[in-house]
């Protein structure tokens, strides 16, 4: 496991059931550094929110794709386990979140890419700031995140045509061993 | 290294943390606890505990820090317990 292209989100943020799931593909991710996923919205997405996606949808997606994704391959790394394996060991927590500024908004059949980066990841927790972009359906996101890196990641060297939707800060997501979780539960 | 010398060690830690009220740090003892005595969020713990092993110059393991309680004596007990493995 080198990085997460590749991989089916759906294969990785396992706990996550298909309707919960907000991430459909990752596109770049350089594990130090930090990682872009993209997602189109559904019509469940928008539903009785007059046709736009939640803010708080936006933070779960983004959290999913970054934080709650980066978290779940140092651990597989760590482990040298598949995320399925992870499942019976730890479970990822979505546990703080800082600053979040909206600037635009997504209705369904939009595409985004939550692009994070990695500021913290110590002790089993990942802390992730980044941002959500709009993107053009035509655009290749593959294709034009092969030429994407560190440096570009940290500037958000960016197309114009991608449009700011929302910055995130201090995204956290901590993996909690299960033993502890349960322990808890009791 | 003496436990008091550690616990003065962290309170210094502790004065760079925003979230915790510096007044709140005077007196602080082996029983004071991070997050219902100095109302640290819990999620400040690992940042505490990362500028912790700077501090003192030792490495923790995930498994430490997975069972580590909220108490300075857990801490204290956790950097010496480093020390000695080092």
């Amino acid at each position: 496991m080198d990085n997460l292209v590749g991989w089916l989100p759906k294969d990785v943020l396992v706990l996550h059931g298909p309707t919960k799931l907000l991430v459909d593909k990752f596109h770049w991710h350089s594990p130090e550094a930090g990682i872009v996923a993209s997602y189109t919205t559904t019509a469940r997405d928008v539903e009785d929110h007059f046709g736009i996606m939640r803010g708080v949808d936006q933070v779960e997606s983004f959290t999913q794709a970054t934080a709650g994704a980066c978290n779940v391959f140092f651990e597989c790394v760590k482990q040298n386990c598949t995320p399925i394996e992870l499942v019976d060991k730890f479970l990822p927590r979505f546990i703080s979140i800082g600053q979040v500024n909206f600037h635009n908004y997504l209705e369904k059949d939009d595409t985004f890419v939550n692009i994070g980066n990695i500021r913290f990841n110590k002790f089993r927790q990942v802390v992730c700031d980044g941002r959500i972009y709009k993107v053009s359906p035509a655009l290749d996101l593959d294709d034009y995140f092969s030429r994407f890196n560190d440096e570009r990641l940290l500037t958000y060297d960016l197309n114009e045509d991608f449009t700011l939707v929302a910055e995130l800060y201090d995204i956290t997501v901590r993996a909690i061993k299960k033993e502890l979780f349960d322990k808890q539960q009791q | 290294m003496e436990r008091q010398e550690i616990i003065d060690g962290l309170v210094e830690i502790l004065k760079t943390v925003r979230t915790i009220n510096p007044e709140k740090l005077v007196g602080v003892t082996e029983e004071t606890d991070f997050i219902t005595d100095l109302n640290a969020p819990s999620t400040e713990m690992i940042n505490i505990i990362a500028k912790t092993e700077q501090k003192f110059g030792v490495e923790f393991e995930d498994d430490d820090i997975d069972d580590l309680g909220s108490k300075v004596k857990n801490v204290v007990d956790l950097i010496l317990k480093a020390k000695q493995k080092a």
